[in-house]
């Protein structure tokens, strides 16, 4: 069967659209839904389970526009800012990867990552993380829950 | 890393969709079809929406309706260049191999991973190698504890389907994505957790 592609790049989606999309059909994280779903594939549940790892699965419609938006007075091309949107950096060596030539361009690094902690939603399981991390630091810090006692 | 394309293709509705409302039973052609399927435009993820239907005529000696349907589809395609986070999936003696969950041939060459480094058999499991970094005096492993591991894209291929293989070939990946771990930033996120704030004092 011969297809007819008529529009290769009919537009790039953010990760956030793409998990607007399969949420709006239907997904969801219960775990009976693989057998009892008829409107979201086993297949298009391995893309949800990916996204929902990501900076996509806290963001909403509104901070996605509103970040697009301010972008445009930091000189950024359109791939980076969606580069940005999908990945949240919250530092500069996580940002700086996403850019090309930063310094030939003169970017704004701290103003972008400003622009990113103010309208982004922080990552899912940044405080999963975060709590992992306490427990296994050597300068004896104590995790949260001893010091409850 | 996704994309829309727009497609126009003929679609069969079988005999046994026909009492199905006509978007629905179309759509479930179209997902039969091209869902999870590589196209030479990348990986098609989800139907995103029927644009026009045409037709509807049975041909002779079927029993089924044929249209013809302009549609939308969601493509993974990722760009040269985008930084994306996968899972470790296994490792060779030819480099690293990271998966997404929705698609697993994401290579990085041995060429990509940062220097000075060393690949040794993984004394946890006999078959794998292992790769480790060596920087200043520490070492850092490349394997399944690393939660989430940032690579860059390369460059993507498209290899044709082989017309004769091995036995003990891997299975055929018809979309390959080469990256790169070799970068500030790239590689397992527990790298540069605890490298943050020595990069604020070099500044």
């Amino acid at each position: 069967m011969k297809n007819i592609i008529v529009k290769a790049n009919a537009g790039a989606l953010t990760n956030f659209e793409v998990l607007d999309l399969l949420n709006s059909r239907g997904a969801s994280k219960d775990t009976t839904r693989v057998i009892a779903s008829e409107t979201v594939s086993r297949s298009e549940y391995k893309v949800y389970d990916y996204l929902m790892e990501t900076a996509a699965s806290t963001q909403t419609r509104d901070s996605v526009t509103k970040f697009s938006d301010k972008c445009k007075g930091f000189k950024l091309a359109k791939a980076e800012i969606l580069n940005i949107i999908n990945l949240r950096p919250s530092s500069d060596v996580e940002l700086t990867p996403i850019l090309e030539r930063p310094d030939e361009r003169e970017i704004d690094i701290e103003g972008i990552l400003a622009l990113v902690q103010e309208l982004l939603p922080p990552l899912p399981t940044l405080e999963a993380h975060k709590e992992n991390e306490q427990e296994e630091t050597e300068d004896g810090e104590q995790p949260n829950m001893e010091t409850s006692v | 890393m996704f994309c829309l394309s727009e497609l126009e293709d003929t679609v069969r509705v079988p005999p046994s969709d026909l009492n199905l409302p006509l978007e629905v039973a179309i759509k479930k052609a179209l997902q039969k079809l091209f869902l999870d399927k590589v196209l030479s435009i990348g990986l098609c993820v989800a139907i995103y929406g029927i644009k026009s239907i045409e037709g509807g005529f049975v041909l002779p000696g079927d029993g089924a309706a044929t249209y013809k349907v302009v549609f939308r589809i969601v493509v993974f395609r990722p760009f040269v260049g985008e930084v994306i986070a996968a899972k470790f999936k296994e490792s060779d003696s030819n480099g690293l191999r990271l998966t997404l969950g929705f698609f697993e041939d994401v290579y990085v060459p041995a060429p990509l991973i940062p220097t000075p480094n060393r690949c040794e058999p993984d004394p946890y499991n006999r078959n794998q190698m292992r790769w480790v970094w060596k920087y200043g005096d520490d070492e850092f492993i490349i394997d399944d504890s690393c939660q989430q591991i940032k690579f860059r894209v390369e460059n993507i291929s498209y290899p044709p389907v082989p017309t004769e293989r091995a036995e003990d070939a891997k299975p055929f990946a018809p979309m390959v994505v080469t990256g790169t771990i070799d970068d500030d930033g790239l590689g397992p996120v527990s790298w540069w957790e605890a490298c943050a704030p020595i990069s604020d004092d070099e500044d």
